[in-house]
């Protein structure tokens, strides 16, 4: 290869530089300022975290898995996938591939950024080209892959739904721009590369096209106005990049590595939160996946939005975006880059500022302190939603008897909230000193073993007390156990099916799925729902929504039982005395806790 | 013209409706899906306010019905309109044609094991409004203790309850609890006797009287809370928890006996009737009266009336009323037809 | 002038001079308040009652007679369980009540 210029530049580069310069500009800004805003233990730990060999691996596995591959895509949805994977892999390639040619043939000019992107205006073939084949192969063969992925996503705008969406987002006035400078970038680029492929050289795409254009075209004559297009595209879209969804593709590079050292959100706006609503693609899957949308009313509340609202910092709609949500997990349980909506939203109701200020201080923890013999090495909490559903507590009661546990009971008469449902208000400081005290009176009961019936309560006390030396056990975990190790007698086995509903604190909350369903399968044959695990659906009772008032629920609670009921289960099982309270208020066929079915059965 | 009328529910709306369009000359046929006539007053033993025997006015009312074509056990298995007419194939496989169709229906008692807080079918001491009345009739339910020191009734289960999806008045029970109350404190006269309630609602003409009887004869106490919360003591009592609201206090107190008064719903067969023979109901599940005023018995449909709850809570002489106004309403339509 | 004893305040309630700008404000914001009819059903299971006699019932009730103190007294141990929600048969939204009442305490307090 030879160079047709001896200067090596020409001034249609120039828009492609001025984004260049821009969004890189931008990105290292913006990085730099996430990265300060992070707190100083955050950025101790992310350090730690990129020095160690393990830990590198894992991050460039998984940016390359995720920001190029879409593996998780693929997995959900093959034709997003592709779609996805083509351009960004493809792209990345193109460029991978164009700093090889530049590498390969004229390495005095790789110190040019943009040399490997215009390769092919700015150099001749000559006769070493042999060398070039493969790689005038693989740009043509990746330039067709982007292509086909771009020729899906036209498709996609227009009907989504042959991609299995029944809904996606709207895009705002930038994003269509970002849009259509993405979408033109690539056919003007073969186009380009056409215009000159008798000059620079090509493959099966690039140069049956020169043949073609330059039977009815001067191609010498289009080309430099389409290298001019190509580059304006390149630089329209760059500059647009940090004010639309497209900025995903640079923030989630730097997410990967924070989540996988472990960060949470601290701030609502700052730090991690921000890199997570600036790394979310607007895709839409959340908007399907959300229960919430089972009414229209509702489809702008999703997680995809709220990023949105929170990018153009809507405060209003940030607020009533945050307070309506279920805090179900669903969302980020599909989100292709892990969005944690829930946390989000609870960051979100954190900046409120109360005039009354609850507090718990003259609350003496010695009242609550349970009597009974030391002997008694399990401390059952039934929490105020058990309370509310005498028949749960009556079973467990009955089942530990039946085993022979010693236990006793930390609130008979009603004890204190376990906190979970004011951390969801977003309430750090009351929910430090409900944890304290709680703490304080399983403390003095000198118990080894905390079991709990509600999975509200359980996902707290697993989270964020400290309860060294004692183990905090769901009572689903706890009799399956039981029921393993023969303690206690499954005599009266049901042919019945029974459908088992994942609550969403115990399910996507602590990822307790399968001893549930083993304890379901020991008393009955158990039956699935149509989405089950980590895309369960919420009942729609969940504390986690303020605002929702009880008859706008009603819709959510109707869509989770058509999602349960597909497989024509005889009894509802779930093991959340909310769940079984809100589906009892509408559902046809009983709905029973996993304690009931159990306390049946056995002897 | 046949002049068949046919009668959907044989409780005391169909039978009254039946007897009247008997007397008007017209051929009434009852389909009743039970075994026995009468309904829910079958199973009530006396009734409000005069505390009369409900079996007598069964009695009566089966009596006037001898001569009448009555089907027990018996449902109606398919319906079709054909010009101005019925054909009607029941579920005993005779089938006929009517040129008129009366829906009387009636109500079903609320289930009140839905409402879990309160312990139905969980806790030994726990009854309905209608398990008492066959206490009464039979004497024989054991979780009515021997001899109770404390009884208390909770009013409004699953009536005016958003979460119960119910969210009428269902009329009857607050005087229906006054009634039990007083026949229990005559029982067990050393008993004490809480009525927990939200709004006494007592209406009509000697409701009032029966009221005062209950709180100046019999002692009765009456507090104004809804019950939230029922668990056990350790010896087996029912604890309940409610809120004082006239003094303002959380109220506790432990009961040998509780009675749930479970409210009207609509049956649950409206529905699927109402679309067999395309009548409306309502979103409570009651059919829809083409108004609520003047023709509570009359739907959208000519040819087809309603007798009784089957369009909302009533009492049982508002029943036997429009039972009788139904049959009028089957009288005017038929000779229309001539 | 300071007598030296004061007259306690009348005990009635003159509905012509209270002022209900809280309650409407706090029903602008969570409109299921005014469907409340006192039953009660939320302070008897109020998990905060035995420890602060807290009531939705009186909340609200509290509000409307200008009692802002005892409101205020009661809503400060309010532990956001949501067992009240649970069990009104009017299908109050009683948390958010809750909160949004204890926002907007501030603001109107100059006003009281």
């Amino acid at each position: 290869m030879r160079e047709r210029f001896a200067s090596g530049f020409d001034p249609f580069v120039i828009p492609f530089l001025i984004g260049m310069a821009f969004v890189l500009g931008y990105c290292l800004f913006g990085m730099l300022r996430i990265w300060f805003q992070l707190p100083r233990k955050d950025r101790r730990k992310v350090v730690l975290s990129l020095i160690t060999p393990k830990g590198i691996w894992k991050n460039v596995k998984d940016i390359f898995a995720n920001c190029l591959l879409h593996v998780k895509l693929w997995k959900r949805n093959p034709v997003l996938g592709y779609m996805h994977s083509s351009i960004a892999f493809g792209w990345f390639m193109l460029i991978v591939l164009g700093h090889i040619e530049v590498w390969l043939f004229l390495p005095e000019r790789l110190r040019l950024f943009y040399y490997p992107i215009f390769f092919n205006f700015f150099v001749a073939e000559s006769e070493s080209t042999i060398q070039g084949a493969v790689i005038f192969f693989l740009m043509d063969f990746f330039l067709l892959v982007v292509l086909s992925g771009i020729v899906l996503a036209m498709i996609k705008r227009v009907r989504s739904r042959i991609f299995g969406m029944r809904r996606t987002t709207n895009p705002s006035f930038l994003d269509r721009i970002g849009l259509y400078a993405l979408w033109s970038i690539f056919p003007l680029r073969l186009l380009c590369e056409s215009f000159t492929a008798h000059i620079s050289g090509g493959s099966f795409l690039t140069l049956p096209m020169n043949w073609i254009f330059r039977q009815f075209l001067g191609n010498s004559m289009n080309a430099l106005p389409t290298w001019w297009a190509y580059s304006i595209a390149l630089g329209v879209f760059m500059c647009v990049l940090p004010f639309t969804r497209y900025m995903h593709i640079p923030a989630e590079m730097m997410l990967i590595p924070l989540r996988n050292a472990g960060l949470h959100i601290l701030h609502p706006r700052k730090g991690f939160a921000r890199l997570q609503f600036f790394s979310c693609p607007g895709c839409g899957v959340c908007i399907d996946a959300c229960p919430m949308s089972a009414k229209k009313e509702n489809i702008k509340d999703c997680t995809v939005y709220l990023n949105r609202q929170l990018r153009r910092g809507n405060e209003e709609r940030i607020e009533q975006i945050s307070d309506k949500c279920l805090l179900c997990g669903k969302c980020t349980a599909v989100c292709q880059v892990g969005v944690q909506g829930p946390e989000m939203r609870i960051a979100q109701r954190m900046l409120r500022r109360y005039a009354v200020n609850q507090h718990y201080t003259d609350i003496d923890p010695t009242k609550f302190v349970p009597e009974g013999g030391s002997s008694a090495k399990v401390l059952y909490f039934a929490g105020c939603m058990t309370h509310l559903t005498p028949a749960i507590g009556r079973s467990v009661r009955s089942v530990l008897d039946k085993a022979g546990v010693g236990f006793k009971m930390m609130d008979p008469d009603g004890g204190l909230c376990c906190g979970r449902p004011m951390m969801m208000a977003g309430r750090r400081e009351q929910t430090r000193e409900l944890i304290r005290i709680n703490t304080d009176i399983i403390r003095a009961s000198g118990c080894n073993t905390l079991l709990l019936s509600c999975p509200i309560c359980y996902r707290i006390f697993k989270e964020k007390y400290s309860l060294e030396g004692i183990r905090v056990v769901h009572h689903s975990v706890y009799f399956d156990e039981l029921i393993k190790q023969g303690r206690l007698k499954i005599s009266g086995k049901t042919l019945r099916k029974l459908a088992y509903h994942d609550p969403c604190e115990l399910g996507r909350g602590c990822g307790i799925y399968e001893q549930p369903r083993s304890a379901v399968s020991a008393v009955g044959t158990l039956v699935e729902a149509e989405k089950n695990r980590e895309e369960s659906i919420c009942c729609g009772g969940s504390l986690g929504s303020l605002s929702l008032s009880y008859e706008k629920r009603k819709d959510i609670t109707l869509a989770s039982l058509r999602n349960l009921t597909v497989a024509d289960p005889d009894t509802i099982v779930t093991a959340c005395p909310l769940c079984q309270t809100t589906y009892g208020n509408y559902s046809e066929i009983p709905v029973k806790d996993i304690a009931q079915l159990i306390d049946d059965a056995s002897k | 013209m046949t002049g068949n009328v046919a009668v959907v529910g044989g409780g005391i709306a169909g039978l009254e409706t039946a007897v009247r369009l008997k007397a008007l000359g017209w051929n009434p046929i009852i389909i009743e899906k039970s075994s026995s006539l009468g309904g829910h007053v079958a199973e009530w033993n006396c009734l409000f306010p005069d505390l009369a025997p409900a079996d007598k006015l069964v009695k009566e009312l089966v009596d006037a019905a001898d001569g009448i074509e009555i089907h027990t056990d018996t449902e109606i298995a398919s319906i079709f309109y054909t010009r101005k007419s019925y054909s009607i194939v029941l579920s005993d496989g005779s089938r006929f044609m009517c040129d008129s169709l009366v829906l009387a229906t009636g109500f079903s008692l609320f289930q009140a094991e839905k409402k879990e807080e309160y312990g139905y079918g969980i806790y030994d001491h726990v009854i309905t409004n209608r398990d008492l009345e066959l206490w009464f009739n039979t004497g024989s339910d054991e979780r009515v203790p021997s001899d109770p020191k404390a009884i208390g009734f909770v009013h409004c289960v699953g009536s005016r309850d958003i979460k119960a999806g119910n969210t009428q008045c269902s009329k009857v029970c607050c005087i229906t609890a006054i009634k039990q109350a007083i026949e229990l404190k005559e029982k067990f006269p050393k008993a004490e006797i809480y009525c927990f309630y939200m709004d006494l609602r007592l209406f009509g003409r000697k409701y009032e009287d029966f009221y005062i009887r209950a709180q100046r004869d019999m002692g009765i106490h009456f507090i104004r809370g809804r019950v939230s919360e029922v668990s056990e003591t350790i010896d087996g009592r029912v604890f309940v928890k409610a809120e004082d609201t006239l003094s303002g206090k959380p109220l506790r107190v432990s009961l040998d006996l509780l009675v749930l008064m479970a409210g009207i719903v609509c049956n649950r067969e409206n529905t699927t009737l109402a679309e067999s023979i395309s009548v409306q109901t309502d979103e409570d599940g009651f059919f829809r009266s083409r108004d609520n005023i003047t023709h509570i018995t009359e739907s959208d449909r000519p040819g087809v009336f309603f007798a009784g709850t089957c369009t909302g809570p009533k009492t049982i002489p508002e029943t036997l009323a429009e039972a009788r106004s139904a049959a009028i309403s089957v009288d005017a339509y038929l000779k229309s037809l001539k | 002038m300071d007598f030296g004893f004061s007259l306690s305040p009348s005990s009635a309630v003159n509905l012509d001079r209270t002022d209900m700008s809280l309650y409407e404000m706090l029903c602008d914001r969570e409109p299921t308040a005014r469907t409340c009819i006192g039953c009660g059903s939320c302070s008897a299971t109020c998990t905060a009652s035995a420890i602060s006699g807290m009531s939705v019932r009186k909340v609200l009730l509290g509000i409307q007679r200008g009692q802002y103190r005892e409101v205020e007294k009661m809503l400060s141990h309010c532990m956001l369980c949501g067992k009240c929600t649970m069990v009104c048969p009017r299908g109050v939204n009683t948390r958010h009540l809750i909160l949004e009442l204890c926002r907007l305490y501030g603001n109107s307090e100059g006003e009281l």
